[in-house]
Order: structure tokens, then C-alpha cells, then sequence
């Protein structure tokens, strides 16, 4: 203790920051604790776990199926997402079939949730930087993504729309319609955000050359999701590890070389391209058909042993580690979240950095708290 | 190829092939507690990333699982076996995913991985977090999620909420 003492009485220049818990660019309840020289960085060391609400211990508390809403709640940006890999990766372990319609409509699905994710982040990383017009674009899009999801789903945020076997409830033509319309629509509006966002040159100073990973985190931390494309690596779990659909439609995978925070950003926006491009095919390629597995066990009970899923969420790979006892409530369930690893790099590019571009750097990971406290 | 590399290695018990149409792992192994920094520097060698980690209470209840049959005889058993530790390495590009099991018995210490790979540091602290396992040579062994005045280990199966200010928010 006097040790720590002596130092600070020492080292007149330097002192501690709160950001956060309560801060509105922290997305969350998230507190950095940053030592500063001046509005130099010298250490950021992150406190989490305000939105820790035990999902890993619930799950061990409960059966498969009850374990099935918690799902979209851990990342509420991508719900759909994760609830349908939840889905997916129960019926992988116990090899239940879905029917083709059901899988076409679980791609649309996951593939809009991940458009309204992106569109979330693009207006709220821009109200870090100081634009708050493309946060009212970002969200009247995003609306949009919403009021057709709660046609079908009956919800807005935490979607529970997958089933094992399938989804809870079939798609319509209007929402085939619906969904058609907004791929025209938002075609149009990238090429807006293009000229009103990416085009800008006060935005363009604020990320270019900001937050440069250096190559090294790669492997050292797994890093993965747009953060590592925006390194120039191709790598996607779509596309590594195809689950679902996406082995049979065409889409590229994004990516630029800077690694910092305006590669970042182009990643994302190119991905949602690529969404748009993926919804479009499965849309004409939907068959007729049933939305659910015709038999489907009701006590699931999958054989002992680990088991791990991978998707790619909005934010990066995500994974379910399932360990089961062969009894019906698994031993473990461990989230393993892309947010929860991109954190913990991002620790790595913040010495040295200004004050104002901690704002930058964290904004441009798209975390999300509630995801890396689980 | 790593696999045969790793098989030779004196800290590995056992190592099987896995489904990974069912399961998502190439391989599985098993291996001595204090070999696994080594071991996980034969997969850093090979480019390997540490994709995840964690730890699984194995520990045998005392008959929890038949709780409902049998009622008394649970209440004054006490766990038996050993908690276990869990690392998964994976490739970029081709995936080839491999997962290591360790034993350990519950409030002894393992070794650290973070002087292989930087990203242990927090996986590491979440389990000394949620579990009470203490790594040796962890440059910054704190609590990640819970409150650092925090006791207990919330993800250990015989954990019960002994916090004292869960009854004072009760009477508040």
C-alpha cells in the first residue's frame, strides 16, 4: 500500500478517470478506468460486470427449452441471431432435421437483425463523434427492420422466434413483400449514408489512423467479426464453418487493410451489402412447405459429452459450449461472446491514444455490455 | 500436423478423435494440469489461436441428481471428484478444433496461460471469478464480474448466496 502512495506523490502529472458506469458512450453500464498524462492514455483497464445477470448459471438450472428465451437477451442488438444459433445448436446435437422454408426464413431473419444491428451502431458511433443527424437516419431505417420483425415475431428486441425444428410462427407474403421492399429501399439509403457519412471529412479525421490494432492481437486474443476484417482477413464463420443456408448462397466477405477505426466502419457498411444481397436470394429461392420438424422429442436429453457451435453474430463469433451429463439439463453452458473478446483487446490499443479518441476506438468495436457480462 | 506432435507429448493422458459433424470438435484430449502452458505453446507454434476457455464443476453431488427419489441422502453428502478446466485451440482459414481437458482438485491453483496467449488474462479471471481457481504468475488476478468485496464462487454447483446484503435489500 505505502508502495502505491509514494508513486502517485511522486508522478504529479498523471491521474485517474472514471468513464462510465453512466456514460453515454459507453453503450451500457460499462466503466473505464483510465489512467491519464494530460489527455493522454497511459493504461484503460475496463470494469464490467454491472449487467451480469447469470445466464450460464441459469441455464444449468433449467432445462433446454426453458433456457430458450434467456438467448436473445445476452446480446439484445442481435437477438435473432443468437436465439436461432441457440436453436441450431441443439438440433445439431441432437440431430433433428429443418425444414427448407423454416431455414429460409431463419437466414431473412438473422440477415435483417443484422442490417438493424449495424444501422444501431452506425448512429450511435456517430453521436460519440459529435453527428447526431445520422442517428435519426440510422434509427427511421432501423424502424423499419423492426416493424417487419414484429409482424412475424411478435417482438421488437428479444425475439424467441426459433423453435427446435423450426420457427415458432410461418411468414406471409407480406412480410416476403415487405422485406423485398426495404432490400430496394436501403440500397438506395447506403448509398446516402455513403455521401453523408462515410464521405464526411470531419468523421474521416476523427477515425482514420485511430485505434490501430497491431497484428499480434490476432492470435493472441482470437479476435474476430468485422474488428479482424478490417484487418485484411477474410475470415467469417458464414463462411468457414457454414451453418443454416449460407453454404448455398453467394455473398463475399468484406474486408480492408488500415485496422483502424474508419476501416471499421467500411467493414460494417459493406456488410450490410452483403446482407442485403443474401436476403435477396433466399426471398426468391423460399419454397412452399412446412415451418416446423414433424417430430420433434419433447424431453431433450442430448448424449454426454462437449459440444461447441459457432455463428457469426453481428459482433464476431459466437460460440455455445454445451456440456452434457446426458440428463436433461446441461452441465455447462458457457457463452463464449465476440464483444467479451474484443474488449479485452481493445485494451491493447489504448495506451498512448488520445482522450477523445477512446470515444473513437470504442465506438468502432460495436460493443455491447450486456453481451461481455452475460 | 500438430496431432501427432501433441500425442507425444509426455502431459497428454489421452487423445481421441471427435465427430465434429455432431460435436464441433476435430479432437479432444486430456491432459496433465501442469502441462498446459507447455502444450498450448506447441499450438502457438502452429498458429493456433486459444478460441475459448473455461471451467466445468464435474464434481460428483452426492446424489443431486436423484434429488427428488431420494431426498435425505443428498442433504449431508459431499462432492466428490475434481473440477476440470477446458481450453479450445482452433486454426484460422481450415477449421481444426481442439479441445483440452484438465483436471483439477477444487481450491488448488493452475498454471497461467497468459504468457502464451495475452487473451487468457481475462478468460482466466473469469474463472478465478466464478469458480475460485487461483493461476499461478497471473499478472492481475481479480474478480471480472462479480463486486471485488464479493465471496463466494457463484458458478461452483454447491455455491448457495451467502451475501449478507441480499437480506438487508430483503427488509429494506
Amino acid at each position: 500500500m505505502t508502495d502505491t502512495i509514494e508513486v502517485v506523490a511522486q508522478d504529479r502529472d498523471t491521474y485517474y478517470m472514471n468513464m462510465g458506469p453512466q456514460h453515454p458512450s459507453t453503450h451500457g453500464v460499462l466503466r473505464l478506468v483510465l489512467h491519464l498524462e494530460g489527455e493522454t492514455i497511459i493504461e484503460a483497464d475496463p470494469v464490467i460486470g454491472y449487467g451480469h445477470r447469470a445466464h450460464e448459471k441459469m441455464a444449468e438450472n433449467r432445462d433446454y427449452t426453458q433456457f430458450l428465451p434467456n438467448t436473445s437477451r445476452v446480446d439484445y442488438l442481435s437477438g435473432m441471431i443468437y436465439n436461432l444459433a441457440y436453436c441450431q445448436a441443439v438440433e445439431k446435437i441432437l440431430e433433428i432435421d429443418v425444414p427448407e422454408r423454416a431455414q429460409h426464413i431463419r437466414l431473412i431473419a438473422g440477415e435483417l437483425n443484422r442490417i438493424s444491428s449495424h444501422l444501431l451502431w452506425l448512429g450511435t458511433y456517430l453521436l460519440d463523434l459529435g453527428g447526431i443527424t445520422p442517428f435519426l437516419y440510422g434509427f427511421d431505417d432501423r424502424e423499419k427492420i423492426l416493424d417487419i420483425l414484429d409482424r412475424v415475431t411478435g417482438s421488437r428486441l428479444t425475439y424467441s422466434y426459433g423453435r427446435f425444428g423450426g420457427v415458432v410462427m410461418d411468414v406471409d407474403d407480406t412480410f416476403l413483400r415487405q422485406t423485398a421492399d426495404f432490400v430496394a429501399y436501403f440500397r438506395e439509403r447506403l448509398t446516402l449514408f455513403d455521401e453523408l457519412v462515410i464521405g464526411n471529412v470531419i468523421f474521416q479525421e476523427r477515425t482514420r489512423d485511430v485505434g490501430v490494432f497491431p497484428e499480434k492481437i490476432i492470435q493472441q486474443y482470437a479476435l474476430s467479426g468485422p474488428c479482424l476484417r478490417a484487418m485484411g482477413i477474410a475470415r467469417d464463420v458464414r463462411k468457414e464453418e457454414p451453418y443454416g443456408l449460407y453454404d448455398r448462397f453467394e455473398f463475399s466477405v468484406p474486408t480492408r487493410s488500415e485496422g483502424d477505426c474508419f476501416a471499421r466502419s467500411l467493414v460494417r457498411m459493406d456488410e450490410m451489402r452483403e446482407s442485403l444481397h443474401l436476403i435477396e436470394q433466399a426471398l426468391s429461392a423460399i419454397p412452399d412447405g412446412p415451418f416446423m420438424a414433424a417430430k420433434v422429442p419433447k424431453r431433450l436429453r442430448p448424449p454426454e459429452g462437449e459440444y461447441c457451435f459457432a455463428v457469426e453474430s453481428a459482433r464476431g463469433r459466437y460460440q455455445h459450449i454445451i456440456v452434457s451429463d446426458g440428463s436433461d439439463v446441461p452441465l455447462r453452458h458457457k457463452l463464449m461472446t465476440p464483444s467479451f473478446v474484443n474488449i479485452s483487446a481493445m485494451c491493447e490499443v489504448m495506451p498512448g491514444t488520445m482522450l477523445s479518441d477512446a470515444v473513437a476506438i470504442l465506438g468502432s468495436i460495436d460493443i455491447v455490455v450486456p453481451e461481455i457480462d452475460r | 500436423m500438430i496431432g501427432e506432435t501433441l500425442s507425444q507429448h509426455e502431459g497428454i493422458v489421452e487423445s481421441v478423435e471427435s465427430n465434429y459433424a455432431v460435436s464441433g470438435y476435430h479432437h479432444r484430449h486430456r491432459a496433465e494440469l501442469a502441462h498446459v502452458p507447455a502444450v498450448a505453446e506447441l499450438f502457438r507454434t502452429a498458429g493456433y489461436y486459444l478460441e475459448m476457455m473455461t471451467c466445468i464443476d464435474a464434481r460428483d453431488m452426492g446424489g443431486n441428481k436423484k434429488k427428488k427419489d431420494d431426498e435425505e441422502a443428498s442433504d449431508d453428502a459431499q462432492p466428490t471428484g475434481s473440477l476440470r478446466l477446458a481450453y479450445q485451440f482452433n486454426r484460422p482459414g481450415d477449421p481444426d478444433r481442439h479441445l483440452l481437458c484438465a483436471d483439477l482438485a477444487p481450491g488448488s491453483n493452475a498454471p497461467t496461460l497468459t504468457t502464451v496467449f495475452a487473451g487468457a488474462n481475462w478468460h482466466e479471471r473469469e474463472i478465478f471469478d466464478m469458480y475460485g481457481v487461483s493461476f499461478d504468475a497471473h499478472p492481475d488476478l481479480r474478480r471480472l464480474l462479480m463486486p471485488d468485496d464479493y465471496s463466494g464462487h457463484p458458478l461452483l454447483k454447491d455455491f448457495s448466496d451467502s451475501d449478507p446484503r441480499r437480506e438487508e435489500m430483503a427488509s429494506d
